[in-house]
């Protein structure tokens, strides 16, 4: 009996609730609890605010993860066995459609849902002091997440696959200088093959998951170390300066001792004093705010499984596609990399060099730079006219570069309607 | 609003329940397990007492495959097809019926897909059948599966399967190797053939290909070769067999002895007398062949007949397209021939030999294997029709002397020459004469100019 306490203190190291150690400890000795701030405000839960989609976007990672370590159990990296275990997957696994499926589905969903969270948080303002860098981290969880989605896209090993991959890849090697070997590294090879699968396939797997789990609990800590989700904008008034506290102390004053304040500050063991680098709350806000459990708590729970149940009632009804064996000889007419990098494609199309290595490198660039280079402090949609509609612009062009590259680019890259059948585009 | 969200989350997750239900219900019951169902109903019907009727019945229900690794595939057809090797189910309904005559391809070790078509791997009835999109293979009806015994069967006759040898003997003849490659030998103005029998096409368009090749392609640079519909059926037999799939060391051999007799038989098909003696019988070209096999290695002559230039440089002997089992035939042909081996194919020739013939009937072989016959005709007559070139067919080859010295004729062989146009403003005319350098050796081009002037006629003077 002895031992099962101890076990079980072990596990569970909080005094017992009874007493305001045991209170305090509940919270502070749990890891979930411990990741969320112990108070949110009301409004930062509202839906309209982030629309959950960070959330979202995590929850659809979990889903891959699941489902991925699921489909390792029956994969074999090197063609054609590749190809036949998809067959294996479609025809004997039990749920392996499903499976499959639902990999296929979320990896879609999580491209789709990281972007519109960054859309979200430009919109917002979200990326202003404190939290200009997590923003920079979140545009590398992007770039990470269309690797991961990229590296995957081969692994079927079809003529869907092949192709868009050899499409894809040939894009990067218009680098200058460095572009061909970038290639060959990645590739290990001139042309897409055996290595690359085995490349793809590790990169996918491990390299770029754990760098993606790494940032993800960077972004996390960021969140709640720079004050939690910024403020709704439509809680912002017009004089936005004395609203958002801002910023590390100007004058470094020397240390000294004092007794902690009342007020929220960062008085660790009490010998530092100073305002706080973090968004903080005033006491009237305060009143405003809820605890987090169960507050938070069981709308995450509610997004996690609306999540989920999304993903498998489309995994249900839509198959993910299998085209057939890779053949290198049997290039099809058009050659389209996977849909994210339509537009990529489509520029490329246009230009080699401008459209497949300046345009993307400025956009990256000027993605990460955004914080830095944006030097209005309000984040009120309306003190932001300019960039916002520069940034709507970059939005809409992205997108309709994407579809006119996926449904409107026929044989040889020509103009096609997507309504205009075009046969015989085999040779 | 707490309480609304705690009752979505309640309902959220009894859907996310049942839809993992359903999804497992899915996996539970596919259309192969009524199948199986079905064939022990059938089964148990012939037991004689109820117990062996439940013990028929409670077979469990699994996938059956036979694992072919020497054809590279899987087939697991036998999942419902249940009683193709139980003659008892003669006469059952598909898809349990027996199958018959099969011969020494017993289902264990042959599978189906290597004869059928189909997807192998598939465990429903569309997949299966290969009627989905993305399987290049869709199973090949009673008119054509025949064609797939060219797979392993690559040369000789095919017991039953009259129309491979035709298509083979056609495609030889009529000259189809001067613009389509096949196995590496062949020229370039259509598309390389080797796999042919993997591609897309179905037997019905090979079939109407061959008849009309405008028809089905528009815009083809093919000529209309005015074949009959058996020629065209045998042509298509011989596209559907060409895959060019390693089939294995089981499966390959046409002959699976390679005999003194089926080497005599190359010997005799393949005109090796037409440059070789034996004992001072044949033609003088290429060196006597009595005793070769004591004065090189094996290795040492495969090698030859796989590649002369390269054992040998300088050698004028041609590639053969042989099998490697057709070259040990050749080889055990050449340990026991004598002279009156010799004499007795020189007298089973149509046309007798004469010594000064050897080179010009060894440049007509030429002509014809590499496919000349194709565009100017098996009597150099020319007369396929080539749109907006000089004349608008393939010029005739009876007079050339008149044009052409010999050496400007082995010059146009060797580099090749695009026709004169009709009309410079119209369209490139789709037949050209190919560069023959890099396939045929000096020897041979100089064979075939020899046969070219062998056959010239003086232009009537009017």
């Amino acid at each position: 009996m002895n031992l099962i306490r101890e076990i079980w203190r072990s596990i569970v190291r909080r005094d017992p609730l009874t007493t305001d150690k045991g209170k305090s400890e509940l919270v502070f000795l749990n890891v979930w609890l411990h990741i969320h701030p112990a108070k949110v405000k009301k409004e930062n839960m509202k839906f309209r605010h982030s629309f959950y989609l960070g959330f979202i976007t995590f929850f659809l990672f979990l889903i891959l993860l699941t489902t991925g370590i699921a489909l390792m159990c029956y994969y074999r990296p090197y063609p054609p066995q590749a190809y036949q275990d998809m067959k294996d997957l479609q025809f004997v696994v039990f749920m392996g459609p499903f499976l499959r499926n639902m990999h296929r589905w979320a990896a879609h969903g999580m491209v789709i849902c990281v972007f519109l969270h960054m859309c979200r948080v430009f919109y917002t303002g979200s990326y202003k002091k404190p939290r200009q860098f997590n923003w920079v981290v979140g545009v590398l969880l992007l770039l990470l997440t269309l690797g991961l989605s990229f590296t995957g896209y081969l692994l079927p090993w079809d003529q869907l696959a092949y192709w868009a991959i050899t499409v894809g890849s040939n894009i990067g090697s218009y680098a200058p200088l460095v572009g061909g070997q970038l290639r060959e590294l990645l590739l290990g090879g001139h042309t897409v093959g055996e290595a690359a699968l085995l490349r793809f396939y590790v990169l996918h797997v491990a390299v770029l998951p754990s760098l993606l789990i790494l940032l993800t609990i960077v972004h996390f800590w960021r969140v709640r170390k720079d004050g939690g989700l910024s403020r709704p904008v439509w809680t912002l008034k017009p004089k936005t300066e004395s609203l958002v506290t801002i910023g590390a102390p100007t004058v470094v004053a020397p240390l000294q001792v004092e007794a902690a304040s009342k007020d929220k500050t960062y008085g660790l063991m009490e010998v530092v004093t100073g305002k706080p680098i973090f968004e903080t709350i005033t006491p009237e806000e305060e009143e405003d705010t809820v605890f987090s459990y169960p507050y938070a708590f069981v709308r995450e729970a509610v997004v996690l499984m609306a999540t989920v149940t999304t993903v498998m009632a489309m995994s249900l009804f839509l198959n993910a596609p299998l085209e057939q064996l890779a053949n290198p000889a049997k290039t099809p007419n058009p050659a389209k990399a996977p849909w994210y990098f339509l537009g990529l494609q489509e520029l490329v199309s246009h230009s080699a060099l401008l459209g497949g290595v300046v345009a993307p490198a400025l956009m990256v660039l000027a993605l990460l730079a955004i914080p830095y280079l944006d030097r209005n402090p309000s984040r009120r949609p309306a003190d932001r006219k300019l960039i916002l509609w520069l940034f709507a612009l970059f939005v809409v062009a992205n997108l309709a570069l994407i579809i006119i590259g996926t449904f409107f680019r026929g044989p040889g890259w020509a103009l096609v309607p997507p309504w205009v059948h075009v046969t015989g585009g085999t040779e | 609003m707490e309480r609304r969200l705690q009752q979505i989350f309640f309902v959220l997750s009894v859907l996310a329940l049942a839809l993992i239900l359903v999804a497992e219900w899915q996996a539970n019951t596919p259309s192969w397990k009524n199948y199986q169902r079905s064939f022990l109903q059938l089964e148990a019907q012939a037991e004689p007492n109820a117990a062996a009727k439940a013990a028929v019945l409670s077979t469990p229900l699994e996938i059956h495959q036979v694992m072919l690794t020497g054809l590279q595939r899987v087939d697991r057809c036998t999942t419902c097809h249940l009683g193709v090797d139980d003659p008892t189910m003669k006469n059952a309904p598909e898809p349990y019926r027996y199958h018959a005559n099969l011969g020494p391809h017993i289902p264990s070790k042959f599978g189906c897909t290597i004869c059928h078509g189909g997807q192998g791997l598939a465990t429903d009835k569309e997949s299966a059948h290969g009627n989905v999109a993305f399987w290049p293979n869709p199973l090949l009806s009673a008119d054509y599966v025949r064609a797939s015994c060219g797979r392993c069967h690559k040369e000789g006759d095919v017991p039953g399967v009259p129309e491979l040898t035709e298509g083979r003997h056609l495609f030889e003849t009529q000259g189809c190797r001067g613009c389509h490659k096949l196995n590496g030998v062949g020229g370039s103005i259509g598309p390389d053939l080797s796999e042919e029998g993997a591609s897309l096409r179905a037997p019905q368009w090979l079939e109407q290909h061959f008849l009309a090749p405008n028809a089905v392609s528009a815009g083809s640079a093919m000529p209309n070769f005015h074949f009959t519909r058996d020629q065209a059926r045998d042509l298509t037999y011989y596209m559907l067999s060409l895959t060019n799939q390693d089939m294995g060391s089981y499966y390959a051999s046409v002959r699976l002895i390679p005999s003194p007799e089926y080497g005599r038989e190359l010997f005799t098909e393949k005109n090796c007398i037409v440059c070789h003696s034996v004992g001072g019988v044949g033609a003088k070209t290429g060196p006597d062949l009595l005793g070769v096999t004591k004065r090189h290695s094996n290795e040492w002559l495969d090698e030859q007949l796989v590649n002369p230039q390269l054992v040998y440089p300088g050698s004028t002997m041609p590639e053969y397209d042989l099998e490697a089992n057709a070259r040990k035939a050749l080889l055990a042909f050449l340990t026991t021939a004598t002279t009156e081996d010799m004499q007795s194919i020189l007298s089973g020739r149509k046309t007798a030999l004469k010594p000064e013939d050897v080179a010009i009937e060894a440049g007509r072989q030429d002509f014809a294997r590499f496919g000349c016959v194709g565009c100017h005709g098996t009597e150099l007559q020319g007369g396929v029709p080539n749109p907006n070139a000089q004349g608008g067919e393939v010029p005739s080859l009876l007079h050339v002397s008149d044009d052409y010295t010999k050496d400007e004729v082995i010059a146009i062989i060797r580099n090749g020459k695009v026709p004169p146009m009709d009309n410079p403003a119209g369209p490139t005319p789709p037949l050209y004469m190919p560069s023959w350098k890099h396939v045929l050796s000096d020897e041979d081009v100089n064979r075939v100019a020899d046969y070219l002037w062998s056959k010239q006629q003086k232009k009537e003077s009017w």
